[in-house]
């Protein structure tokens, strides 16, 4: 299965919590990324749904919109979310290794 | 606003995504629209918003495809399958689009792939159908020759054959059967009914391994008289009169003139010699016939053998040599000429059909060119109307395999459509064909679409879709992106190379039409030369009506005389009748039975050979207008009992009494005549007829006297003041009045008879010149096309000379030249192939030479003007271009 970066970005705001779409983009902005238009985003989900990687879940108790549909990471999410991590990391020691990406490489 | 927009673009998107996403996606991007933004940040996030939207949906139907693929759990084999539904959905789509495009492709696809399995049809019921018989390989079809009178494939005389059944080892046994259906009536329930009675030697059915579905078959020794009481019914005859009683076996039946007991019943389909047949009855020759002369000299039965065990025709051909010539040596009286020879069944059901089976398949061949070659043309010029659009997609990386592969499911998709369309055509066809007994064989075999036909039909639209598909998919796939995008650019046309492609199929259609419209051009030469032939009679408000005098109730010649005699003096009398007569077989339905003669006086050696004969009266040539060119008619003088007099036509008189005058000479039907040899006198000459078709010319015919050579069966020509067929109800009222037993057996117009002894040019001509009229307009489809596309290449450069100040004239010259290059190109080719194509048919032209130069020229003209007409309509809207649009349009 492909990992698109917004689908990272997806695994990654769920990855500690159950999020509704909203609350997604917010993550994804509050950490400094640029959130993706509401259409992209959902087509992710519909996508990643069908794949396996997150699921509609109940809201929970302390909602503040109780109509909200919620989404969870599966556990095949939660393998996918670590696998591409690991891989990005890999990519990442090879980059420094190579010394790019450090401000001071320029 | 942009909420709005929102909701629109998703309601034009896939209703799942929609159903499941939209309301959810709509709450969320209100709650992001209320969050504050600077009004440069706000019209940025909407635009945002709309693009992701459009662009989620569209990759949404991608997806689909995707897990569809996923899903089916496809493995390699699938994956090169796979994301077909998509490109049938998505060709669909493009058709859709293109409603006009897409008609024209199936339209002439199945125009072309219905003829194909309508003609297949026929083909295949004659040509590689299995005989229905047991081991019908085996079967030969035995015959007599006699090259001085002209006889090539005859009946044989049975004496003969039973030498040949006995002496010829390589054949394990020979039956005779009479291919002449004989009509008996039989009295059910006091109503009369007609029979098709076939008479056959007892061994008829274990020759052709046909077993009786009830009873039993016939035994060999009840071919002989004493033993022939004895009949076996076909099953349509079982049904229709005897309602398919089950108790049949056993009971007896009055037929004809006696009571014969059924003792089987053939199994449906079984209807050999013919469909007419509804009963086989032994021929009860007299047991010492073997030993009468006329059992050597008339031939009249024909042989049917099968091959012994391991033999082949060529090797019983051989052995059935030797005993021809031992049997000239025995008999030189009746053999001394006489030959035979064999050949397989089905090549002798096939002999006379072959010829215009092929034509048919030969033309209609070329008809399923020319719809491939069109539909090609379509694509092509639709290929390079999407050449921008292919170009785009292989520049942002769709794989030219896969661009190729969504051309050739266009095709594909063209001939599945085309292809069911025709073959209901073609079932169409199969029917209007099968109606027509001028190219029918009797009996063996009959038309239906069948599974052959129909994979034929399917591998004919697959083999197209593969031929017309394949061309755009090839410029597709080796396309220079770059270079499509520039000249698509600038023209929206096909490239140079393009354009010549389209243009070698044009002229090789304009080419494959001028054969097809050359044939049918000589058909309608033959056809309109066949209608001028004078058939030596009068066809107009003439009916003729076959009827016979039974015997049981008319059993003395006397009393079938009177009766004939009443029914036309009360005819007569009836208005709007002019006259009556009688003849054995009227004109144009064959010839009656041939003998040689000898007049008195001559010596030995001098005889004349193959004349024939029709029995008639002085009312038939009256009532056909035929004109007496010297001395008498028959009068009602030449009674039964007055000295036998002959009428002979012109032919006669010239081929057999050159220089001498035929009146007053006696003649007897002899070789060499005898004290026993029975003479006529002749005392008239009539004006040739045409005995069996229009083509042959008249045959040397003598008329006996109906009074003296009386027949129970004969046909009544009756003249009328107006229309033939108002003739009709007299007859049926006249005969009823005298006796309402007595059934009408044929009844037909002259007129029609005369039409259909050229059926079988009809048919040749009615198809070939559908088959010409289909490739005409496909043709102007293909030139008009060609042209209007390299007119439209053009545009710019039009525009310029125009600019330039070059007149209409020039203009329209510029392109009609072009498009006129390919159909110039199309002609000669044409008419160099025709030079030796037309040779197929010239065994049907009457009249007029394969190579008539009136026709040709005639076509080629028509085909130059239809090419120019379909030149100048896209050769007068370039010249009617406004120079400064066509420069702008850059």
């Amino acid at each position: 299965m492909e990992i698109t970066p917004l689908t990272y970005e997806i695994l990654l705001a769920l990855a500690d919590e159950n999020r509704h779409g909203y609350g997604m983009i917010k993550e994804i902005e509050g950490r400094g990324g640029t959130p993706p238009s509401t259409g992209a985003m959902y087509l992710a989900l519909h996508r990643m749904s069908a794949e396996g990687l997150v699921k509609e879940v109940p809201a929970p108790s302390d909602s503040d919109d109780a109509r909200r549909k919620y989404y969870a990471l599966t556990s095949r999410g939660q393998e996918a979310a670590e696998r591409e991590t690991r891989r990005i990391s890999r990519l990442l020691e090879t980059a420094r290794a190579k010394k790019l990406g450090k401000e001071d490489a320029a | 606003m942009t909420r709005a927009l929102l909701r629109s673009i998703l309601r034009l998107g896939p209703a799942v995504f929609r159903e499941r996403y939209g309301a959810e996606l709509l709450a969320v991007h209100d709650e992001r629209a209320r969050e504050p933004r600077s009004v440069p940040a706000r019209a940025v996030f909407a635009c945002r918003e709309v693009a992701g939207l459009i662009v989620a949906q569209t990759r949404y139907l991608a997806l689909r495809r995707r897990w569809a693929r996923r899903h089916s759990g496809a493995g390699a084999v699938g994956r090169a399958f796979a994301g077909l539904g998509g490109d049938v959905r998505f060709g669909l789509r493009t058709l859709g689009r293109s409603k006009g495009f897409a008609a024209a492709a199936i339209a002439v696809l199945a125009l072309g792939i219905g003829a194909n399995s309508a003609i297949f049809s026929a083909v295949n019921a004659f040509l590689f159908r299995p005989l229905p018989f047991d081991d019908a390989d085996r079967l030969v079809m035995l015959y007599e020759t006699n090259p001085e009178f002209g006889w090539e494939h005859a009946q044989a005389a049975p004496a003969n054959v039973l030498d040949w059944r006995e002496q010829v080892d390589a054949l394990e046994d020979v039956a005779l059967y009479s291919d002449f259906v004989d009509e008996a009536t039989l009295i059910l329930d006091g109503e009369p009914e007609l029979l098709g009675i076939a008479s056959v030697t007892g061994n008829f059915f274990d020759v052709l391994g046909a077993r009786p579905a009830l009873g039993r078959g016939l035994s060999w020794d009840e071919t002989w008289e004493g033993r022939d009481g004895v009949v076996v019914l076909s099953h349509s005859a079982w049904q229709r009169h005897f309602g398919g009683d089950p108790e049949i076996v056993g009971r007896s039946i009055s037929a004809g003139t006696e009571t014969r007991q059924v003792v089987g019943v053939m199994p449906e389909g079984f209807a050999f010699p013919s469909d007419d047949v509804d009963i086989w009855a032994p021929w009860g020759w007299e047991q010492g016939a073997r030993e009468q002369v006329w059992f050597r000299r008339a031939h009249f039965a024909r042989p049917i053998g099968r091959l012994a065990a391991g033999v082949d025709a060529t090797r019983a051909d051989a052995a059935l040599q030797v005993v021809v010539e031992r049997l000239k040596i025995e008999y030189p009286e009746t053999n001394r000429v006489m030959g035979a020879g064999l050949m397989p069944l089905r090549d002798f059901l096939i002999k006379d059909v072959r010829a215009p089976l092929y034509v048919l398949v030969g033309a209609v061949g070329l008809l399923l060119l020319l719809a491939c070659i069109n539909v090609a043309n379509l694509m092509l010029v639709r290929a390079s109307d999407r050449a921008r659009d292919v170009a785009l997609r292989l520049a942002v990386g769709a794989g030219r395999g896969r661009v190729a592969r969504q051309m050739l499911v266009e095709g594909g998709l063209l001939a599945l459509v085309g292809g069911a369309l025709g073959l209901a055509l073609g079932w169409i066809g199969v029917r209007a064909l099968s109606t027509q007994r001028s190219v029918g064989i009797e009996g063996a075999t009959e038309i239906a679409l069948d599974a052959r036909v129909i994979l034929f039909t399917f591998a004919a639209a697959v083999s197209s879709a593969l031929l017309f598909g394949i061309v755009p998919a090839l410029r597709a796939a080796r396309g220079d992106v770059q270079e499509s995008l520039k000249e698509g650019g600038r023209a929206g046309g096909a490239g140079r190379r393009g354009l010549r492609t389209a243009g070698t199929l044009v002229a090789g259609q304009v080419a494959v039409t001028l054969l097809l419209v050359l044939g049918a051009g000589l058909m309608v030469r033959t056809f309109l030369e066949l209608r001028s032939v004078d058939p030596g009679f009068t066809k107009e408000s003439v009916l003729a009506v076959q009827f016979s005098v039974p015997a049981g109730r008319y059993d003395h010649r006397d009393d079938v005389l009177a009766f004939q005699d009443e029914f036309a003096r009360l005819l007569e009398a009836r208005p709007g009748i002019e006259r009556v007569g009688f003849v054995a077989r009227p004109p144009l339905g064959g010839q009656n039975w041939s003998s040689q003669f000898q007049a008195e006086g001559w010596p030995p050696e001098r005889v004349g050979v193959e004349i024939w004969h029709r029995r008639a009266d002085e009312g038939y040539f009256e009532a056909l207008d035929i004109p007496l060119i010297r001395g008498r008619h028959f009068t009602p003088d030449d009674g039964p009992e007055a000295p036998l007099v002959v009428v002979i036509n012109e032919t006669f008189a010239s081929q057999h009494f050159p220089g001498e005058d035929p009146i007053g000479q006696r003649i007897a039907y002899d070789r060499s005549a005898t004290a026993e040899s029975i003479w006529y006198e002749i005392v008239g000459i009539v004006a040739d007829q045409h005995q069996r078709t229009l083509t042959e010319p008249p045959h040397a015919e003598a008329f006996e006297n109906r009074r003296q050579d009386w027949g129970r069966t004969n046909w009544a020509v009756v003249k009328t003041g107006g229309d033939a067929s108002s003739a009709g109800g007299a007859v049926r009222a006249v005969l009823a009045e005298m006796d309402p037993l007595i059934p009408i057996e044929a009844m037909r117009p002259m007129q029609e008879v005369w039409r259909s002894s050229m059926a079988r040019w009809e048919f040749l001509l009615t198809l070939l010149g559908v088959f010409a009229v289909s490739a005409l307009l496909l043709a102007i489809v293909g030139v008009y096309g060609v042209t209007a596309q390299a007119a439209r290449k053009r545009t710019h450069e039009i525009g310029i000379r125009v600019a330039l100040g070059a007149r209409t004239v020039e203009v329209l010259g510029l392109v009609l030249r072009q498009g006129l290059t390919f159909v110039g190109a199309g002609l000669v080719v044409g008419v160099g192939l025709s030079l030796v194509a037309t040779r197929a048919i010239s065994s049907f032209l009457y009249g007029v030479e394969p190579t008539d130069p009136l026709t040709i020229g005639l076509v080629v003209g028509l085909l130059a003007a239809v090419g120019l007409a379909a030149c100048l309509v896209p050769a007068r809207r370039a010249a009617a271009v406004d120079p400064a649009s066509s420069l702008r349009s850059e």
